[in-house]
């Protein structure tokens, strides 16, 4: 674990990604975020947080989508160009690779287990949380 | 076997308001912010560094496990205080304490010598009670 000063260095960073993740990130344009050269910053980072920045901005990018497929009515090419991604194709490659299955399989397959529209259904969480404040059990 | 915890529970007042606390105030990150159907929210935070550990910000409200009765008097219980948060890490409780309290964070002790270490005990803005801890 990095010292503290080194921590808030590297959540300024993380925060900018968070921040930033739907525009074209540099490693050099996050790393400026923590005074901290490309290469040291991607080694601490992946040290203290157990990812790359790389990986973090494409798991972020993801849960985005994921959302965006889900409670809004954009289309696959709007939730790909809102989460950052110039490519159609790299995003849906990224997409299956992270998620199990295309982002029109993700929505259709949610969206028809939701009984109300633009919502995640309950089999989206822990079923134990599913019951205790829906009701609901998974099926 | 089991390996880990992977989600835990925080009753909280409101939502909205526990979301800036924990994200603004304590740095954590948003793990899960979706909208369910049964207009029921699923909020988790975690600390930047431990994501594998999601912190569910829930509103007690009536619904299958807890009737109207229940949840008033759920919620005012931590609204006196009666629910703990848990333990939160740092690697420097004093320099934390300081920070937090710049931030606005109501403490009810400051860092102090304890047997496994320095410790702090705050509220956060429901009135759950945590404890931030530097472990010797």
């Amino acid at each position: 674990m990095a010292s503290n000063n080194k921590y808030k260095r590297l959540n300024d960073s993380r925060d900018f990604i968070v921040d930033n993740y739907h525009a074209s990130l540099s490693l050099s344009d996050i790393a400026k975020h923590s005074c901290m050269s490309p290469y040291h910053f991607l080694r601490v980072f992946k040290d203290t947080y157990g990812e790359t920045p790389n990986e973090y901005l494409i798991r972020l990018r993801v849960e985005q989508a994921k959302r965006m497929l889900i409670t809004e009515h954009f289309s696959v090419s709007e939730v790909c160009e809102k989460v950052g991604y110039a490519s159609l194709g790299s995003f849906s490659s990224l997409f299956v690779k992270q998620v199990g299955v295309a982002p029109t399989s993700y929505r259709r397959k949610l969206w028809a287990l939701s009984a109300e529209a633009y919502c995640f259904p309950a089999q989206a969480i822990p079923a134990c949380y599913a019951y205790h404040f829906l009701g609901k059990f998974a099926k | 076997m089991i390996t880990s915890i992977a989600h835990t529970t925080i009753y909280v007042l409101n939502q909205d308001e526990s979301l800036d606390f924990y994200k603004h105030k304590l740095g954590f990150e948003v793990g899960d912010d979706m909208k369910v159907e049964g207009g029921f929210r699923w909020l988790t935070v975690h600390p930047k560094s431990k994501p594998e550990l999601q912190l569910v910000l829930a509103e007690p409200k009536e619904g299958p496990m807890f009737s109207k009765d229940a949840a008033e008097k759920i919620r005012s219980l931590i609204e006196d205080g009666a629910f703990g948060a848990g333990v939160f890490e740092t690697e420097n409780c004093q320099e934390t304490y300081e920070e937090l309290v710049s931030k606005g964070v109501e403490f009810i002790q400051p860092p102090t010598e304890q047997l496994y270490g320095v410790e702090a005990m705050a509220l956060d803005n429901s009135g759950n009670w945590f404890s931030l801890v530097q472990r010797l």
